[in-house]
């Protein structure tokens, strides 16, 4: 079992997943009580915008992704803010544009290629040094905003209004929350995959909930979960030869479906 | 009158509140002070909730002003001092992650620094708002497990655990049992008396309030101010303000005409 560590590929994904699950995890929990969930699958797909004109013009492609994901996050909430539109039909058309605007870079520029099914689905043979480095510099960050921010964040995933009533500074804290969801989303694409990062924000939130424990303890048990989910799903990659991002997925639901059967009223 | 010579809670001047062209709220001017008891009644639609909102900064009014505590809204940093119950809040998601004392906490949040975790005075303020509102063998339970009433003890609790001056709840029997909502004028009324806590509330329960209040706002578009809610509570009066013939049944027991009715 250990003979993977061997593998300083393996290192690396392993450094970075288990960084990821943790951001993932924590951030999610905001996200899933917010009503955000679909908010996680449109903001991968706009970094996937980030990763084309990356793979295109030849920048750091994870970086890229973290600029146009925080972009978009900011209009997301613009939007929100100032048209009167649905919120979920707002992320369904940024969602849908911006997959479409990503496939037409990439086709553009000839890079429909093995790189980008990567960026999709994740691939632990594909992290190398410069992404752990990226995924340390924005996620340090991130992680120490979600942590100082989490009692007020807390509060105004309980009501928004009554928070606002209290003093608490919604509209910052709500554009400083996606902005931190959008890094963290872009960061991850590397490990899981940008079609299947929503599932790891929005599923050991979803399976913890189902304890019904108080605000601490589900997150606690939603970061287990995505670390079991990271190092269990990235073994199986390994060993069989499989995307890590589907691997790691499968074994999230898993627990997810395990926690239904155990809780059931 | 000494209270004309205090600086008001709420200084309220030619509200407001207009959505595409209809007038929702027209020219509403009134005055909340320090130790007040006070209801405000009126038909659905009237725009009881949108004033208590535009009281509150959650709605823009079209024309008006509000001062908090002598302060412009915009200008005004003190929100400790109100503690706001909104509409439905003891309906509470049931899924929602958060005991009786998470919850409670709430109220102390914004009094905390960003680096600062609760402190001791946290910890003591949010034991007394349990006690006061009878919930503190609560404390651990998840606050989806609870009855309406003992939730809309907690919502209470959390607006109490900053030291607010003054309490607003808008209906805040909503899902709570008739003993329950017995149970929470008799709480509102002690708050008010023992503790000083201004109280702002809507309702619909007329009859019930009556006895207790010190004045009556009744909204339908616009405010009616009454400084002896028994004398508004004529049947002439509620049919104009909800536009039925209405018929008003005496709370007291020794006051009622012979048929119960005017």
């Amino acid at each position: 079992m250990l003979e993977m560590f061997e593998y300083e590929f393996m290192q690396r994904a392993f450094v970075a997943g288990i960084f990821i699950a943790i951001l993932a995890s924590i951030s999610g929990t905001f996200i899933v009580l917010k009503r955000y969930s679909l908010m996680s699958e449109t903001l991968a797909h706009s970094a996937l915008v980030g990763v084309a004109v990356g793979l295109v013009a030849g920048y750091n492609p994870l970086w890229a992704a973290v600029i146009v994901a925080v972009l978009f996050a900011w209009l997301i909430e613009y939007l929100r803010s100032h048209f009167t539109l649905y919120s979920d039909a707002i992320l369904s058309i940024i969602l849908s544009g911006s997959l479409a605007l990503a496939v037409i870079i990439v086709s553009l520029g000839g890079a429909f290629n093995n790189s980008l099914f990567s960026y999709l689905f994740g691939s632990i043979l594909s992290v190398s040094y410069e992404d752990v480095v990226t995924i340390a510099l924005f996620g340090t960050p991130a992680l120490v905003l979600l942590l100082l921010f989490s009692k007020e964040l807390y509060f105004i995933t309980y009501d928004e209004e009554v928070a606002k009533t209290s003093g608490i500074k919604v509209k910052l804290l709500n554009f400083l929350l996606v902005t931190v969801v959008a890094i963290i989303i872009a960061l991850s694409i590397r490990v899981v995959g940008s079609l299947l990062i929503g599932a790891l924000m929005v599923i050991p939130t979803s399976a913890a909930l189902q304890y019904r424990v108080g605000f601490k303890n589900t997150i606690l048990i939603s970061l287990f979960f995505a670390l079991i989910s990271v190092v269990f799903g990235m073994s199986l990659s390994f060993y069989f030869s499989l995307p890590s991002g589907a691997t790691i997925v499968l074994t999230v639901i898993s627990l997810f479906i395990l926690s239904l059967i155990a809780n059931k009223k | 009158m000494s209270l004309k010579f205090k600086v008001p809670i709420f200084d309220v001047k030619n509200l407001s509140f207009r959505v595409r062209g209809a007038n929702i709220l027209s020219n509403i001017s009134l005055e909340i002070f320090n130790g007040e008891y006070i209801a405000i009644i009126g038909p659905n639609g009237g725009g009881k909730t949108t004033l208590i909102r535009m009281l509150l900064g959650l709605e823009k009014p079209s024309s008006g002003e509000v001062r908090l505590f002598g302060k412009k809204l915009k200008n005004f940093k003190e929100w400790h001092k109100i503690g706001f119950v909104p509409q439905r809040a003891s309906l509470v998601d049931a899924n929602f992650p958060a005991t009786v004392e998470d919850i409670v906490k709430m109220g102390r949040v914004a009094k905390r620094g960003i680096f600062a975790g609760f402190s001791k005075e946290d910890t003591l303020k949010v034991e007394d708002a349990m006690k006061k509102m009878d919930i503190l063998d609560l404390k651990k339970k998840m606050v989806g497990t609870l009855s309406g009433g003992q939730r809309q003890r907690v919502m209470i609790a959390r607006a109490l655990a900053s030291s607010p001056e003054i309490l607003i709840l808008d209906e805040p029997n909503t899902g709570v049992d008739m003993v329950s909502q017995q149970r929470f004028y008799k709480l509102l009324a002690k708050l008010n008396k023992e503790e000083n806590i201004t109280i702002v509330f809507i309702t619909h329960d007329i009859g019930v309030i009556a006895d207790d209040i010190g004045r009556l706002f009744t909204i339908n578009q616009k405010a009616t101010i009454c400084n002896n809610p028994k004398e508004t509570l004529s049947c002439e009066e509620m049919s104009t303000l909800y536009g039925i013939e209405a018929h008003v049944i005496s709370n007291h027991k020794h006051e009622h005409s012979k048929d119960g009715s005017c």
